[in-house]
């Protein structure tokens, strides 16, 4: 994995996937990409409760330049959709960077079996399994359940009906989704870190700037790392552990190909 | 003229559809067209309003330019603008068609005081607290009656239909039509699927109205509106555009009085009754010897206003004052209602049933489509003004569009940040449903939405083991009174789906000052 920390985002991103070897080696020519951002809530960006529009901006720039014949940025949000998409900016910047940005109406979700171990039928967007690559761009917050929302977390956004339930058995329901809808990359935005009253806030009391982005394939490796960007020790985090046994991935993420790089 | 009046027909009537379609969430904080528009010209709206909140506001005076304009063209609103006016003329002209010009079918002249008696129980009621303009307005009734009756129905059938083709998945054709659709929708279609309580009833009335038309062409216009009746009285002289029939020239054929909209009786000649003209110059175009002209005169062209009776303007004043006590003696009078939970900005209980006009703006703009008409919790008086139902939608926390569109100030002008101080009821947890409380699994769904930034809804931490015996850390959560707003997302998004454990009730509002419950707040 890499992690490059530096004051201009859209270098970052760049430079963090590009010590993993360039978005060509993820996005083959023609490809249909869908890009999951965080745009959860009605809040703005400086608020870093959604992810960073310029990151996402960034991404599908990237993916575009990789040959990718459509790109699909989207989520099923908590707050209203149309505002959530206007407030964090995301619409204007991936529409900017000339993907699609649709709003998930209801009848794009099928019913499939996620085979999951919590997880058994339940509601998925048709457009993120129908494409050809995955890419996940969760934002770095703290949540008030789970401690922390990264990668797996971000996949809640992926599914409809009454989502709340997933809570009961949150570690156990996100890797349950991230085993099945196996993200191509995974791309942190620790630009701003929302360190409290997560995963949602509304100040920016309880934001940091840290100007960091990470990437992996590995979805351990990146939770794992951003827990630490809280102080805090992995092996503390249930979904890490539940992860790393089913084999997501690894959770010592300096073992093998880490890259920092500081950019300042 | 006549063809120029149904192009103003026309055109008002899209620009008023336009302004309701208009009247929901576009991507951004302030609506960008003035979307209550028609109702800021209603002089119904803006008297009665006045009468029973004893309130000024400025936005009045522009019904003023309506009353102006009404005392030189007589009832022109009604003719060339009135949406539902409109409505009523594109149904009737069907009938119109049938009508023979030598009988006397289509028309009940002993009916034409009627809405003459409507407007005067109406305002009478307003005077002494009660106002029940809104309920027969005709501006107020078809926004109501399309934002909650209609609009969904439509939705409903237009959705089904594109909802079905794409599950058809037809080569080229789904595809294409799906993306006409996406389109569609936040366009012409609402965001959402907009549901309403009562939706299906305030639909049948409206149906019923524009059903009368069976009776008569323009039945409502004719004898019930009371916003006609108001505009005839104030346009009774009609100066610059009075209907002159020639004695010598008519043949008595009877064609004016077939075509006439209204029921002015063009003939007998001399028995024109100015109140009952929509200036519509039917009659003009239609004599075959041109003996109608329509001109500027102060003389006495028409003799024909029907006189209205003392006896039944009593009663009607009468009427009105003995129903004041008789809807206003409703239980939630006695002791606050925990259901009636109203808009962020909404003025005190009794000034605000006395100011609202029930016409469902803010029902329609509702983000969340958590505004719904009430039935029964305001009591007669407060029927079908907004009461939010949060497990139906909730309080958005950055949204104050409610706010815009009220036409009379009974959700006052407030702004982002000023709404966000406002207090509309207070959440209260029930533990015998509550996840964490009740079954002993973490939830805390409710926490995470509270939009309060210093959250309004804490936990209390206990330490808890689980099924396979694993000690975790429970989550309980409890509610900051300080804090919370009565927002009611925490309702909204309650996985206990049916019967939600945390609820939402009027306590601590901020209009009120008996629905407290802290002695210091």
């Amino acid at each position: 994995m890499s992690v490059v920390t530096g004051p201009n985002p859209a270098l970052s991103v760049r430079k963090a996937v590009e010590l993993l070897g360039g978005m060509g080696a993820f996005v083959s020519k023609g490809d249909v990409v869908f890009v999951k951002p965080n745009i959860s809530w009605d809040r703005v960006p400086k608020q870093a409760a959604t992810t960073n529009p310029t990151v996402v901006e960034t991404v599908v720039r990237m993916v575009f330049e990789a040959g990718a014949k459509r790109v699909i940025v989207a989520d099923n949000t908590c707050n209203d959709a149309r505002r959530c998409y206007a407030r964090s900016d995301i619409r204007s910047a991936a529409e900017r960077a000339g993907a699609d940005v649709p709003f998930m109406e209801k009848r794009k979700f099928v019913k499939v079996d996620l085979q999951g171990e919590v997880l058994k039928k339940w509601e998925v967007y048709k457009e993120a399994i129908e494409a050809d690559k995955l890419i996940n761009i969760p934002i770095a917050k703290h949540h008030s359940l789970s401690g922390v929302t990264l990668s797996m977390k971000n996949m809640m956004g992926l599914i409809g009906g009454r989502r709340e339930r997933l809570h009961q058995k949150l570690p156990e329901s996100i890797v349950d989704l991230t085993a099945y809808f196996k993200p191509t990359l995974h791309i942190l935005d620790a630009i701003r870190l929302l360190k409290a009253r997560g995963p949602a806030s509304g100040t920016t009391k309880d934001v940091e700037m840290l100007n960091t982005v990470a990437a992996s394939t590995d979805p351990v490796k990146i939770d794992a790392f951003g827990i630490t960007l809280f102080g805090n020790n992995p092996k503390d985090f249930r979904h890490i552990g539940i992860g790393e046994d089913r084999g997501l991935g690894r959770s010592d993420f300096t073992s093998e190909g880490f890259k920092k790089i500081d950019l300042e | 003229m006549k063809n120029l009046r149904r192009v103003s027909q026309i055109l008002f009537l899209i620009f008023f559809i336009v302004l309701f379609i208009q009247t929901e969430y576009k991507g951004s904080n302030e609506l960008g067209l003035p979307v209550k528009l028609f109702l800021d010209f209603d002089p119904l709206i803006a008297l009665s309003a006045l009468l029973a909140s004893h309130t000024v506001r400025s936005i009045f005076l522009l019904s003023l330019i309506v009353v102006v304009l009404t005392i030189f063209l007589g009832r022109f609103f009604c003719g060339w603008v009135c949406p539902l006016g409109t409505l009523n003329t594109a149904i009737g002209y069907f009938r119109t068609r049938k009508l023979k010009p030598l009988r006397s079918e289509g028309r009940y002249p002993s009916m034409r005081p009627v809405k003459y008696y409507i407007l005067t129980f109406v305002l009478v009621a307003a005077v002494f607290g009660w106002n029940a303009a809104g309920f027969l307005d005709p501006i107020s009734l078809t926004i109501r009656s399309l934002a909650i009756g209609f609009n969904p129905g439509v939705n409903r059938m237009v959705r089904a239909f594109f909802e079905t083709t794409y599950s058809l998945q037809m080569p080229l054709l789904s595809p294409a039509l799906d993306r006409l659709y996406s389109g569609m929708i936040g366009t012409v279609l609402a965001f959402e699927q907009p549901v309403f309580r009562q939706g299906i009833f305030i639909g049948l009335i409206f149906v019923v109205v524009l059903g009368l038309n069976v009776l008569s062409p323009r039945f409502w216009c004719r004898y019930l509106c009371p916003l006609g009746a108001l505009l005839g009285l104030i346009g009774w002289k009609q100066l610059a555009a009075r209907v002159d029939v020639d004695g010598e020239k008519c043949t008595s054929c009877r064609r004016c009085v077939v075509a006439c909209q209204g029921d002015a009786t063009p003939f007998p000649v001399g028995e024109w009754a100015s109140r009952e003209c929509l200036t519509c110059y039917n009659c003009r175009e239609v004599c075959p010897v041109d003996a109608v002209s329509i001109r500027a005169t102060t003389a006495s062209t028409g003799s024909g206003n029907v006189d209205l009776r003392r006896r039944w303007l009593l009663a009607s004043g009468l009427g009105a004052l003995l129903s004041v006590p008789a809807v206003t003696i409703g239980a939630h009078r006695k002791r606050p209602n925990p259901y009636l939970i109203r808009p962020p900005g909404a003025l005190p209980e009794e000034r605000f049933v006395q100011t609202c006009v029930k016409c469902g703006e803010c029902m329609k703009v509702c983000l969340t489509n958590g505004l719904h008409p009430t039935f029964t919790e305001a009591g007669l008086e407060g029927l079908w003004s907004p009461v939010l139902v949060p497990v139906l939608g909730y309080c958005e926390y950055n949204c104050n569009l409610c706010s815009q569109v009220c036409p009379t100030g009974a959700i006052k002008k407030v702004t982002v940040e000023e709404k966000k101080e406002i207090r509309i009821g207070l959440a209260t947890f029930d533990r015998d449903r509550c996840i964490p409380y009740a079954y002993g699994r973490n939830c805390i769904v409710c926490e995470e939405h509270c939009p309060t930034p210093e959250k309004a809804i804490v936990f209390e931490e206990e330490e808890a083991e689980d099924e396979d015996g694993k000690h975790f850390i429970l989550k309980k959560p409890v509610i900051d009174v300080e804090l919370c707003i009565g927002c009611g997302i925490c309702e909204y998004k309650c996985p206990v789906v049916d019967v939600p454990a945390v609820r939402v009730t009027s306590i601590n509002e901020s209009r009120s000052e008996e629905n407290q419950l802290y002695l210091e707040l």
